[in-house]
């Protein structure tokens, strides 16, 4: 290892900014580790206790900018500095002539800007309610993205919203497309002429995109928050919902995404269906086909199919499109290569409906499928460190976000988890969503990556071959270049999976024995 | 011509009734610093938005981006108006004059009691994840070490000031100075917000200020200018608008009004007011 140091002499950045660079740097491949810190006594005495202590630091004064790179050789600290070089001229030129407007309170922000007519609220539960009556009291639509609210406050609020005509997605909603913009995490899609109610974050991402991939687009994706089809809720926003895409002369479809709706919910729901003028395709998770067909709703049981049914009904040309059937050979050949001890799959999921469609689709064909959001008590996982016979987790379930960011942001808790698996001799297939689109990781598949590499290498050292599919949810207008990431995926060695619905068939597939 | 919105009362007398000898330190997107010839004393101009602070002159202006000051322009003053180089005046007509006023301590504590505990929590929640708060493990071994020292000397300070042991707390002071990412350390920014609340008349330790007297002796030298300067103010009691309307809304303040003024201060930096903050608590629990 090499550690080279460049010291800029009275060199002022500002705290974010160089906080940001420190972590930017930090991420730059080449790098083993980078330090960015000013000059100070103190700070030197750290710089020396973890070893990287150099005359030139020594020197340093505590008005002076030290940067410090450890890579593999002298030419790769050099790359990286003129990396952290192009980072800093970045800085500088990203902050030229910007200004935003911030405001402390809804009050200030309605009366800052009059035209608004919808307020994202993501503060902490405790206030939200408060925060998001305030918006409706101020004729906004609400997207709430705070959890933590209590069921009472959801329901008076969606009731508030109801009585003034307003839409409350949420509490803890965190997708959305309203007037062609993504709100929170969601893809860059199409526009187009159909139109979204989704009770699940990443179900309804993942039916944006294949519709989008088929040639479709989307009018509106109206969020409703994880508990509005309960008992207690009772649709209000669902009902909302699909009442207000009715209404709308662009939308000639609707879609709806959620896990199945509580009995008296249900009922509600279909009722409207029945009563709805456009075309209405169901898709919750799990659900019962025969009921929602009886309502004259179009069902659809996974996710590729309900966008698949949604383009159709809007008027596309089946024959003209693409719809990537499973790749027969493939799973013929993975499974010859998998020993018959290697029996179960591991699905570790940051999208919560990802891991609800793979884990449905296993049921299908085994008993035994454990998870931390299983409805079956029976198939809970008990400790969710550790998995049983078929497991499927949800990185971004309560378990594993408490103090943490979603996965979704920080990858961290799945890598570990992956490299636990990957030790398993019993597993067979490792399969894993990697969510594109705004508020997601810049580069998810990269931040596997190493771990994918290093695992399969260590089962082939084993003498067995360990199976990795990976999902990437995006689409080519995405920021993060869903090439590239397909790209890296499969220079691991991993396989890439076109849908969710894929990664979930494959997945059951190349583990299933003697057929 | 720029006009001047507010700043420091005293910055402002000194402009209005002395000559004014210095030169820009440093600049940044929405401040910059100047550092005056006669004192070695930093004063700063701050774009709108930013709070009142000391020696801080704020202006009607969005960012200093295309006024193209250079660090070592010449700032001088001449019949009440400020001039950079030639390249920006600011005169002082009608400017609004601050001070800073730390509240005194109040009689009753049972409002500040519960105020105190809400803003551990919401910075808990919200603050910026500051090394002090807690020992961070984030993979990388400076900042682990970082964290690992920073977490270490605040407890040890936080002991030694609880047994009223001083000299020993000055040693540990001075250990957090310079210590800590970011432009102004982590480690300073605690300070500041001890030796705010330890300037606070009626509290505790309101009778040791001369602790944070001899903490700033030793500062000089090991950490930068700006930094310095924002230790030395609060050493007498000089800190941010928003620092004081946050002791204000502690001590007499409604839940709603506490948070927004936290919010205020907890925006500062990228974890400086984070950092800020947690010196607070730390300083007025010493005294429940």
């Amino acid at each position: 290892m090499t550690v080279q140091v460049l010291v800029k002499p009275n060199t002022y950045i500002d705290s974010v900014s160089l906080m940001s660079l420190s972590t930017k740097a930090n991420q730059i491949e080449i790098v083993e580790q980078a330090i960015i810190a000013m000059g100070t006594e103190m700070n030197k005495e750290v710089i020396r206790n973890v070893g990287l202590m150099t005359p030139e630091v020594e020197s340093a004064k505590t008005s002076d900018l030290v940067i410090i790179v450890k890579a593999a050789s002298e030419e790769l600290c050099e790359g990286a500095f003129e990396s952290i070089n192009e980072l800093l001229t970045k800085k500088k030129d990203s902050s030229k002539g910007k200004s935003e407007v911030k405001y402390s309170t809804i009050t200030s922000a309605v009366n800052g800007t009059p035209e608004a007519n919808l307020a994202i609220i993501a503060v902490n539960g405790s206030y939200a309610p408060r925060e998001a009556r305030k918006a409706l009291e101020n004729n906004l639509h609400v997207m709430l993205f705070s959890d933590n609210v209590s069921i009472e406050d959801e329901i008076e609020l969606k009731t508030l919203a109801q009585e003034k005509g307003l839409l409350m997605m949420g509490p803890d909603c965190g997708t959305a497309i309203i007037g062609n913009v993504a709100l929170c995490f969601a893809n860059a899609v199409r526009k187009g002429n159909i139109g979204i109610v989704g009770a699940s974050g990443t179900g309804s991402q993942e039916v944006t995109v294949r519709i989008h991939e088929f040639g479709g687009g989307i009018t509106q994706l109206i969020g409703t928050g994880g508990r509005d089809l309960s008992e207690e809720v009772g649709g209000i926003m669902m009902l909302a919902g699909i009442k207000a895409l009715e209404e709308d002369d662009a939308t000639k479809v609707i879609v709806l995404v959620s896990k199945p709706p509580a009995p008296s919910v249900e009922e509600k729901v279909l009722a409207q269906i029945k009563q709805c003028k456009k075309p209405v395709v169901v898709w919750f998770v799990g659900g019962n086909e025969e009921k929602v067909t009886q309502a004259g709703g179009h069902f659809a049981k996974m996710s590729k199919e309900a966008a698949l049914k949604a383009v159709l009904l809007a008027g596309a040309d089946e024959s003209k499109l693409n719809k990537r059937t499973l790749n027969l050979p493939l799973i013929e050949e993975v499974r010859a290569k998998l020993k018959p001890q290697q029996k179960y799959i591991r699905g570790l999921f940051s999208g919560g409906t990802l891991c609800d469609e793979a884990m449905h689709i296993a049921m299908e064909k085994f008993d035994n499928v454990y998870s931390n959001i299983q409805r079956e008590p029976e198939y809970r996982l008990k400790d969710v460190r550790v998995s049983q016979d078929h497991t499927f987790i949800d990185f971004g379930d309560d378990q594993f976000t408490q103090g943490k960011p979603h996965p979704m942001i920080d990858p961290s808790t799945r890598i570990e988890r992956f490299i636990q698996e990957a030790k398993d001799p019993s597993v067979g297939v490792i399969v894993m969503d990697f969510v594109l689109g705004f508020g997601a990781h810049e580069d998810p598949v990269g931040a596997m990556l190493p771990a994918i590499i290093e695992a399969k290498q260590a089962a082939e050292d084993e003498g067995r071959h360990l199976e990795i599919i990976g999902y990437i949810l995006g689409t080519e207008l995405d920021s993060q270049n869903i090439e590239g990431q397909i790209n890296k995926l499969l220079a691991s060695g991993a396989t890439h999976a076109s849908s969710s619905q894929n990664a979930g068939l494959l997945a059951r597939e190349f583990v299933v024995k003697g057929e | 011509m720029r006009f001047a919105k507010s700043g420091d009362g005293d910055f402002i007398q000194r402009i209005i009734h002395h000559k004014f000898h210095g030169f820009v330190h440093s600049t940044f997107n929405r401040t910059l610093n100047i550092q005056c010839l006669d004192s070695g004393d930093l004063y700063s101009i701050a774009c709108k938005g930013i709070d009142n602070a000391p020696n801080t002159l704020i202006i009607d202006l969005e960012h200093f981006e295309e006024a193209d000051i250079r660090v070592n322009d010449v700032v001088s003053s001449d019949h009440a108006i400020l001039s950079i180089s030639n390249k920006m005046f600011i005169p002082m007509d009608g400017i609004k004059k601050w001070n800073c006023e730390l509240p005194k301590y109040p009689s009753e504590a049972d409002v500040l009691i519960m105020n105190v505990s809400t803003m551990k929590q919401y910075i808990k929640l919200h603050g910026n994840s500051s090394r002090i708060e807690r020992a961070f493990k984030g993979g990388n071994p400076f900042d682990d070490e970082m964290s690992r020292m920073l977490h270490e000397r605040t407890q040890l300070l936080v002991l030694e000031l609880q047994n009223k042991r001083m000299s020993t707390a000055i040693k540990h002071a001075t250990s957090l100075i310079g210590l800590g990412p970011g432009l102004t350390p982590a480690g300073d920014d605690f300070l500041v917000g001890l030796f705010t609340v330890f300037n606070i008349e009626n509290h505790r330790y309101f009778s040791h200020q001369s602790f944070c007297e001899e903490v700033v002796l030793h500062a000089k030298t090991l950490t930068n200018d700006i930094s310095y300067m924002a230790l030395a103010k609060a050493a007498v009691g000089q800190v941010r608008e928003s620092i004081s309307a946050l002791m204000e809304a502690l001590f007499r303040g409604s839940e709603e009004e506490l948070l927004l003024a936290l919010g205020r201060v907890l925006a500062i930096g990228s974890t400086s007011g984070t950092d800020i903050a947690l010196g607070i608590v730390a300083g007025l629990e010493m005294n429940m």
